[in-house]
């Protein structure tokens, strides 16, 4: 199995754990991938601040173009961001002649094209659709027994569209959790915004989401959260300490990368491959008791 | 009580990206009930919609609603009438920033930078992002704000997940300004803002 592998800004920077755990976890699932060349940021949720909506198409287009001249294979996507934001642009060019020819004429201009033949996938679709939970399963030897983790899905990795888990009640980051042998427990705001791309400039408002989200997760049982997406795994564990001033909690809850949980079970390396020194609250010793 | 002027929702149909997906609205309100800072926000999208066909232009393009959208797409899935609720969100921003109104000043502070950056060197580089938008009202807000971050930037900077290299630049930068100048010529008024 061979893909092209998109994983945007965030990933080599507050996201470099996600990063660092992802291509070993591929490469023991014989996933082969490929980066796109020269790629560019997506865009994500905040450029409307600048720019209306034509140029942050072109701005993914771009990058889907590059990509249909390197090779045919789908575009896997590891954060929710990029995925929805490149999604939406190779939907929309399928769907509408008139808006691809729109497009296409903005892309001559940097001398490119796009024909729309690719596919855009999450990287959860990838791991539970082409790889599967058995496969899984069957690549871990040190299972996490019974480790009470809370599956945190948010938003952009299955809204809007759902293309591979239920937008309203998804279940495929649980499944993979019980692959690994951990206990995904149930919480209602598993789906609920923890603030994403605006948390740097309304602290205040989205502090509030994220204590909630920690709240209910904690209350339902859960020892640690593990996430897909890089702003959700930010805003989860870098501002707990901020919250715990402003709302006079105690929360110290681990947030890891369903990735980096899949290193440690897959019985790699918890520094060069799980990348658990990236963590900033530590989520070593909760692991290495649960794997025994 | 006024009468309804339907100067405003025409001009919102015609120059608002997604503006005409608006005339779909059926008031339910599941937007609103759906929205995660719907209580943070001065009126509800519900009520900015409604706010557009009776005219109240000032009240919608200054309302902090706007871009207080984190687009968690909650809404637009629930949507009954499947209306992209989060572009129209965004392009409503859009078209108050450019008509001179500012509903939230550090969203657009930080949007602004990140979209320039964008622009500049094709990609997001955290470290310098945040620093451009701390410095954005000037040397003595920068200090203040770079010094109420130092916290959360130096843990992050101890966990190695903060690029040490500076900015750079994707080789096709000037190919990809190309594409965005052509894009934003293409829908009319601003161009990009560096």
């Amino acid at each position: 199995m061979k893909y092209f592998l998109y994983w945007g800004c965030s990933l080599e920077g507050s996201g470099a754990n996600y990063l660092v755990s992802l291509k070993p976890v591929l490469e023991a699932l014989e996933i082969e991938f490929e980066e796109i060349e020269d790629w560019n940021c997506c865009g994500a949720s905040l450029s409307y601040v600048g720019a209306r909506d034509l140029a942050i198409k072109v701005l993914n287009a771009r990058n889907l173009a590059l990509a249909e001249t390197q090779g045919s294979y789908d575009i896997v996507v590891p954060c929710s961001s990029c995925y929805i934001q490149m999604l939406k642009v190779s939907q929309e060019i399928q769907e509408d002649e008139g808006l691809k020819t729109q497009i296409n004429e903005c892309l001559a201009e940097g001398g490119r094209i796009y024909r729309g033949n690719l596919k855009v996938r999450h990287i959860m679709d990838v791991l539970y659709n082409d790889v599967g939970p058995d496969k899984i399963k069957a690549t871990v030897v040190k299972p996490l027994n019974g480790l009470k983790i809370a599956g945190y899905v948010g938003c952009q990795s299955v809204r809007p569209y759902g293309e591979y888990d239920s937008v309203e009640k998804p279940k495929i980051q649980d499944r993979l959790l019980e692959a690994l042998g951990a206990e995904p427990v149930p919480f209602p705001k598993k789906m609920r915004c923890c603030g994403s791309g605006l948390f740097m400039s309304e602290m205040d408002n989205c502090m509030r989401l994220v204590a909630d989200i920690l709240e209910d997760a904690i209350s339902h049982g859960a020892k640690m959260i593990s996430t897909v997406c890089p702003m959700c795994a930010m805003n989860l564990e870098v501002y707990q300490e901020r919250i715990n001033k402003a709302f006079g909690t105690e929360y110290d809850i681990p947030i890891v990368y369903l990735t980096q949980l899949m290193a440690v079970t897959f019985g790699m390396d918890l520094k060069k491959e799980a990348a658990l020194d990236y963590n900033i609250i530590p989520p070593e010793s909760i692991l290495k008791t649960a794997v025994g | 009580m006024g009468s309804y002027d339907p100067s405003f929702a025409k001009e919102v149909f015609e120059n608002v990206d997604f503006g005409d997906e608006i005339k779909m609205c059926m008031q339910c309100g599941v937007c609103a009930a759906s929205c995660p800072l719907s209580l943070q926000m001065d009126h509800s999208p519900r009520q900015i919609f409604t706010l557009i066909r009776a005219g109240k232009r000032e009240e919608v393009l200054g309302s902090q609603a706007i871009m207080l959208c984190t687009s968690c797409y909650t809404c637009e899935v629930r949507c009954p009438r499947k209306i992209p609720v989060i572009d129209v969100m965004h392009g409503l921003a859009n078209y108050a920033l450019k008509h001179d109104f500012v509903p939230r000043k550090d969203t657009a502070n930080f949007g602004g930078k990140f979209w320039d950056q964008i622009y500049r060197i094709g990609r997001i580089d955290e470290k310098d992002l945040s620093r451009r938008y701390f410095f954005a009202e000037g040397i003595i807000e920068g200090i203040k704000g770079l010094l109420g971050f130092s916290d959360i930037g130096l843990r992050l900077f101890l966990h190695k997940r903060i690029k040490p290299l500076p900015e750079r630049k994707i080789k096709g930068i000037i190919s990809l300004r190309k594409m965005l100048d052509k894009a934003e010529k293409m829908r009319g008024r601003g161009g990009a803002s560096v």
